[in-house]
């Protein structure tokens, strides 16, 4: 005989209660494993995307509204050893044959060999020769050169993503439609360059559909949603937009180790060439000198002022296009106007009211010196508004039209305008009223071209013309031999390419931090699991003392005969250690199964909460260890806590009696005082909480209600504690009723009764004011402050729409008209692209799609709520803030509550960090946030302050559109139809908002179904309690049969006892609950479901119920007498 | 071996008005080797002193002496090995373990403290209890196949295991039939007879009294000497 020999025996003897609290273990351990599991799912699943999307690319130069030579790629190459993609990306709208499907935001990719090349593993250690699935792109040819551009049949080839062949239902074979963006060799907002031609379209081919394992999924930015991808060739791609032999972005991966990005932007600045830039250095033999231009005809601040140090006798020069020069009522219309420093024409000390104008102006509207004349022009404000504006210069002097000054070749390359013979056919992006070209202008135009015809001073010239691209369009250096190898060797050592958008970010570090950092899900579902497993290892605990309790008499022997106390508790826990350890090895398993069912309710019934992505089941060895030890470890601690109180009792008692005694003692020591104290408290604390509930709802005030209903339910708690406590010892009359015998019997163990009244109501009440939280955020969609900002539209454009939709010229300027559209208000969002920082995003955004508005136009609408500012001052407080100097040249930003707290992880005056598209960083400090809003997933700040530092960024993408409830239909039909081209999807704001507010409300399903498991199975323990207590009172049941209790009464005692102790619990929750959720119930968008909730605690009733029945009617079955006769 | 002086117990708050008092300065010495049978009427007070004198319970007032050494300074852990290593108890109740042998309840003992002998010198020696007892052909068996008298026998071995010096039996045979008693009444004579234990038997049976010896009849709280049966 041995220790362990006595232990299997009595687990083995005890099979059926030791198998009980077995499946018990086995409930806990499989529920917590199956819930670190899913988080392992999920953080597989992001882990799996991330090498999908990214490949094998380490870091990345990402486009920036700039177009730099391909060639770059294989510059970089060499002196770093690694492989460098070069890629060319515009967004595009792609539809099927008959235009009957379509996908709008498709990221067109023109790529080469060496795209697939930092492709997936697979895809990409292949030598591409080798890789037969990717047989079907026959039209991308080796070393970076596409050898055609068309299938064997000679239609043009392309190749699709699955998700948007998938939306098209196209196949291979088939063809489509695909229009892209034609960028042009500027943004869009510069002046004078057309808005017109923005998009190209052709009908394509469909050579391939790429896959996970293809590249398909390739995307910089950190969203678990595939991206809708494109691929064309980068050579026909770059022909088609009119930016041959460039790209955009620079993919590179398998560099040395320890290759950072800054490294990287090291070898970036010895490999670039000024063509990165878009400059050129040109000598003009005429004028002889060296000219340098930029292909986007402004050249930028920096590199302007570098290049008038970079030669001797620089000469900056800014060429612009007058609307008109006019004196009194004679004009001369649509004229060039140099501003230059020349010291001939346009002498040092010439004012800048002063202008110089040729014989040919002159003559035209008889201007003599020293005469004033009024020169127009058009700037571009915000929304590409055309702003008309007027100087009135002096005339200084008249120079021949022959003078070398009067230069065609001043006129920089404006698109539509140099590259056209007839002036009839200008195409500048400002209105030409053709009728007011007189014959003698065209023939000046013939003859002399875009010569200018009049001269001020570059500083008159660039206070009138000077805009965020630039302030010259070219600078001139007298010419001689070797001079243009200076000019570029000091262009490159003083310009830093990153201020071109030439520098590369971590993106795969950024991408590993967003996926490691995203949604735990393990955590969440533990959150969410919490009652199953507490109920859990609640029932491991009263299974387990109730066996225990069982054998009192054995334990009484064992302390008789010599066993020290301690000995016999650790004889009873290594009993129970071997049942827990058995129960976890089993729950580890059934843990694998729950996982499975979850992992494919986040598939289908839960998919809200994952946004819809396909989460692929994984589980990690630690996973399965750390749940099987924490299963192993709850079940031990709730058998350690029952144990300590057992085999304390002197040996004999537990050998004869019963602990009656003992319990007797208890009660005569209280009489419920702490009950009706803690009550007392409680009431009044609720009282002073719902007193000074604090004003205007939100969420300090659901924080209240929800404080004071679990301080009500402390309350009630204690309330049934001191009820019956008193009903053990403080009321004397007596209780002559069955109802009477059951309230003493629920008192006679009063501890377990409290227990059972507390399981009940703390679940229910934890189910009922979760689930009452359910929102349906489209009910409150129309109200300025709720989440919609009042707008009843959200617009989201492929390509960036240019003009004003409030004004009238704006909508004209986009061919839109229509009565419908009169009283149209739209504020419109610059974007620059980054993380989805909405719930709908599992990975945790590292840099956020940011967003640019004119704070005025929100602020005035009083559009949103916000929950959270850094100033309460009234004159900035709302979409102020946005205005706000902050220190540190930080940046102040708005975002709503789940943005900022849940996907960023941040609170007010957080910061997060961004680069510009000059490579330079700044912060953006929150310095708002919003209740619940349309706006979710980016972060706002001032349209000037994003347009500082995005410059390139042209056109606004996002659009928030308000128009009266009965045009809505009509003015999102004339929108849509109206703005095909740029690819606009109108969503109702409601719709949009409540799918944000899905994911919510499915974490609430969650918690409702799992909750209410683990009320169901906290039910079951109330059975096994009403079992226990039944056989505990056998003696005493037979002895009321004895003296003439029919069964039937026995039974009804039995019932009123326990169905009385789940309705106090049920009560207490429920009234709780009641006063936690009353701000979810007044909120205009409060869903309150009350079916599913009454069917919730009805069920948890019914189970209770049953458990009870069963429990009850076991016990009192078979010869009661014979019980007695035993005693 | 076993010398009460004055022991008292009582239950409720001392001196209040529920209190009762069941033993009233009870002293009585039993030298080694003597038997002791203890009667009286239901209630009077006779397992409680029988508990107080095996350790199980503590007197309100008064001394317990086993072996001149007084059980009042012990702790719990000193009264579980004096228990294991010199007090054997029978009860009216058997309280064998079912999930045991006949052969393993009677070495239940010996796991709460080894006494220096192997697994195998244990292992006979409970087998020779059990020859001793009658029951040598049932030591695999398990209680619940045993009859009431037989289980009785091998809790009267699973009290003898350890060599005790006092042997303290409460209603040994309550529950047992008039034969079964005889014998059971029969062992525990020859134990004190043959192997020199010191016995005290709680009893409310004349007949098992009668066989035993020295009678003292507790009444009233106080124990008086009725003298050889």
């Amino acid at each position: 005989m041995s220790l362990w020999r006595l232990v299997t025996r009595s687990i083995g003897f005890y099979w059926r209660t030791n198998l009980a609290v077995l499946l018990a273990v086995v409930v806990a351990t499989g529920v917590l494993t199956g819930a670190l599991a899913v988080g392992d799912s999920v953080r597989y699943t992001l882990q799996k995307t991330l090498e999908a999307r990214l490949g094998q690319v380490e870091l990345a130069v990402l486009p920036q509204g700039r177009y730099f030579r391909a060639a770059l790629a294989e510059d970089l190459e060499r002196p770093l050893g690694g492989t460098v993609a070069p890629v060319l990306q515009v967004s595009g709208i792609i539809t099927n044959d008959d235009g009957s499907q379509r996908v709008n935001r498709v990221q067109v990719l023109g790529v080469t060999d060496k795209f697939y090349a930092v492709g997936p593993g697979a895809v990409g250690r292949a030598s591409p020769h080798d890789v037969v699935a990717w047989a079907s792109r026959p039209w991308i040819g080796d070393h970076g050169q596409d050898a055609r551009a068309t299938g064997e049949d000679g239609a043009a080839g392309v190749v699709l993503s699955e998700p948007v062949a998938r939306r098209l239902g196209v196949a291979v074979g088939e063809e489509v439609v695909l229009r892209v963006e034609k960028p042009g060799l500027m943004p869009r907002d510069v002046p004078l360059v057309s808005d017109k031609d923005r998009t190209v379209a052709f009908r394509l081919k469909v050579q391939a559909i790429a896959d996970d394992s293809t590249f398909g999924r390739f995307d910089l930015q950190a969203n678990q949603a595939s991206a809708l991808n494109i691929f064309v060739p980068l050579s026909w791609l770059g022909e088609q937009i009119e930016q041959p032999g460039r790209a955009n972005m620079l993919l590179a991966a398998h560099l040395k180790s320890g290759v950072l990005a800054d490294q990287m932007s090291t070898a970036v600045k010895r490999a670039w060439q000024l063509a990165d830039a878009g400059l050129e250095l040109e000598r003009l033999s005429k004028q002889d000198v060296l000219e340098l231009r930029s292909r986007r005809v402004f050249v930028d601040e920096s590199i302007g002022a570098e290049a008038l140090k970079a030669g001797a006798k620089a000469q900056g020069i800014l060429t612009y296009f007058v609307n008109e020069v006019r004196l009194g009522d004679k004009t001369t219309p649509y004229s060039m106007v140099a501003a230059l420093a020349d010291g001939r024409v346009v002498p040092a000390d010439m004012h800048s009211d002063e202008i110089a104008i040729n014989q040919w102006l002159a003559d035209d509207l008889g201007v003599k010196v020293g005469d004033s004349v009024d020169v127009t022009y058009f700037v571009i404000g915000p929304r590409r508004q055309l702003l008309e504006q007027h100087s009135r210069l002096k005339v200084i002097r008249i120079v021949p039209t022959d003078d070398p000054a009067c230069d065609p070749t001043l006129m920089p390359r404006f698109p539509g305008l140099a590259d056209v013979n007839n002036c009839r056919d200008w195409k500048p992006g400002i209105p030409v009223d053709l009728n007011k070209i007189r014959p003698k202008d065209e023939q000046y135009w013939n003859e002399h071209r875009g010569t200018p015809k009049a001269f001020v001073t570059l500083e008159a010239g660039q206070r009138m013309w000077r805009n965020q691209y630039g302030s010259l369009t070219a600078v001139r250096y007298p010419w001689r031999q070797g001079l243009a190898e200076e000019i570029e060797r000091h262009l490159m050592s003083s310009i830093d390419p990153a201020s071109l958008g030439l520098f590369f970010q971590p993106v795969r570090d950024r991408g590993t931090q967003a996926s490691r950092q995203g949604t735990d899900f393990g955590e969440l579902f533990g959150g969410l699991s919490m009652f199953l497993i507490a109920s859990a290892v609640i029932l491991i605990g009263l299974l387990f003392v109730f066996g225990v309790e069982s054998r009192r008499g054995q334990i009484g022997m064992l302390m008789a005969v010599g066993w020290p106390a301690k000995r016999v508790r650790r004889l009873l826990l290594a009993e129970g250690g071997i049942v827990a350890l058995l129960g976890t090895i089993a729950g580890v398993g059934v843990g694998l199964l729950y996982t499975r069912l979850m992992v494919y309710g986040l598939a289908t019934l839960w998919s809200g909460a994952v946004g819809g992505a396909q989460i692929y089941f994984h589980v990690r060895d630690l996973t399965l260890l750390g749940g099987g030890l924490g299963g192993l470890g709850a079940a031990l601690v709730a058998i350690w806590l029952t144990l300590r109180t057992q085999a304390t009792q002197p040996a004999h008692q537990l050998m004869t009696g019963s602990s009656e005694d003992a319990f007797s003692r208890g009660i005569r020591r209280s009489r419920g005082r702490f009950g009706v104290v803690a009550a007392i408290v409680s009431f009044v604390g609720v009282a002073i909480l719902l007193r000074m509930m604090p004003t205007g709802g939100g969420e300090a005030t659901a924080g209240a209600f929800f404080g004071a209903g679990a301080l009500l339910l402390v309350g009630t708690l204690g309330l049934s504690h001191a009820v019956l406590r008193m009903a053990a010892v403080g009321w004397n009359r007596p209780m002559v009723s069955l109802q009477g015998l059951g309230l003493r019997n629920a008192a006679r163990r009063s501890g377990r009764s409290l227990a059972i009244i507390g399981l009940l109501a703390c679940g229910v009440f934890m189910v009922v004011a979760v689930g009452a939280n359910r929102h349906d955020p489209s009910k409150e969609a129309t109200g300025r402050d709720s989440g919609t900002g009042g707008f009843a539209l959200y617009g989201d454009s492929s390509i960036p729409i240019l003009h004003d939709l409030s004004t009238e010229s704006g909508r004209k300027a986009l061919g839109l008209a229509g009565q419908e559209l009169d009283d149209l208000q739209v504020v419109q969002f610059r974007v620059r692209d980054g993380d989805d920082a909405s719930c709908l995003n599992l990975n945790r955004a590292q840099q956020p799609r940011l967003m640019g508005v004119q704070a005025d136009a929100l602020k005035q609408r009083k559009s949103f709520q916000f929950t959270a500012t850094v100033d309460e001052d009234q004159e900035k407080k709302g979409w102020g803030l946005l205005r706000m100097d902050l220190d540190k040249g930080a940046v102040p930003a708005i975002g709503d509550y789940p943005t900022v707290s849940w996907a960023l992880g941040k609170n007010i005056g957080d910061e997060v960090e961004y680069t510009d598209e000059m490579g330079r960083p700044f912060c953006v400090r929150i310095v708002g946030i919003l209740a619940n809003s349309v706006l979710q997933g980016s972060l706002v700040i001032a349209e000037n302050e994003f347009v500082a530092r995005f410059p390139s960024v042209d056109g606004y993408r996002v659009l928030l559109v308000d128009a009266p409830a009965d045009k809505v239909d009509a003015v999102a039909q004339r929108l849509s139809s109206g703005l095909r081209d740029y690819g606009l999807v109108l969503t109702p704001t409601g719709e949009r908002v409540a799918a944000f507010g899905a994911v919510e409300n499915t974490y609430l399903s969650i918690f409702t179904v799992l909750g209410g498991l683990g009320l169901i199975l906290g039910s079951v323990g109330l059975g096994m309690v009403v079992l226990r207590n039944m056989l505990e009172r056998r003696g005493e049941l037979a002895m009321l049969r004895a003296v003439g209790f029919g069964k039937g009464q026995l039974k009804r005692m039995v019932f009123y006892e326990h169905w009385g102790l789940m309705l106090a619990g049920l009560a207490c929750g429920v009234i709780s609950a009641i006063v936690a959720v009353i701000p979810a119930v007044q909120s205009p968008g409060g869903q309150v479901p009350y079916l599913s909730l009454l069917v919730t605690v009805a069920a948890i009733g019914l189970s209770g119920a049953v458990w009870v029945w069963i429990a009850g009617t076991g016990a009192l079955r078979g010869a009661l007498l014979d019980a007695l006769r035993q005693e | 071996m076993v010398e009460l002086v004055e022991v008292t117990k009582a239950y409720g708050e001392p001196g209040g008005a529920g209190a009762v008092s069941v033993l009233k300065g009870i002293t009585l010495k039993i030298e080694p080797g003597r038997s002791v049978v203890i009667v009286g009427p239901s209630g009077c007070g006779k397992s409680t002193l029988l508990n107080i004198i095996g350790g199980l319970d503590h007197p309100t007032s008064g001394h317990v002496l086993l072996d001149g050494r007084d059980l009042a300074g012990l702790n719990d852990e000193e009264l579980a090995r004096i228990r294991n290593r010199q007090i054997g108890f029978v009860f009216q109740l058997h309280h064998l373990l079912p999930q045991c042998t006949v052969l393993e309840n009677v070495l239940i003992p010996t796991l709460a403290e080894r006494d220096g002998s192997s697994r195998n010198e244990v292992r006979e020696r409970a087998k020779a209890l059990l020859a001793r007892v009658g029951l040598e052909d049932r030591t695999s068996y398990r209680p619940g196949e045993l009859s009431g008298g037989q289980r009785q026998r091998v809790a009267v071995a699973r009290a003898l295991i350890n060599t005790p010096k006092l042997l303290l039996a409460d209603e040994p045979t309550g529950s047992l039939d008039e034969s079964t008693s005889q014998s059971i009444a029969e062992l525990l004579a020859e134990l004190n007879r043959d192997q020199g234990v010191t016995l005290v038997v709680v009893t409310h049976s004349r007949e098992l009294a009668a066989r035993i010896g020295h009678v003292m009849e507790l009444r009233g709280g106080t124990l008086r000497d009725r003298g050889q049966s």
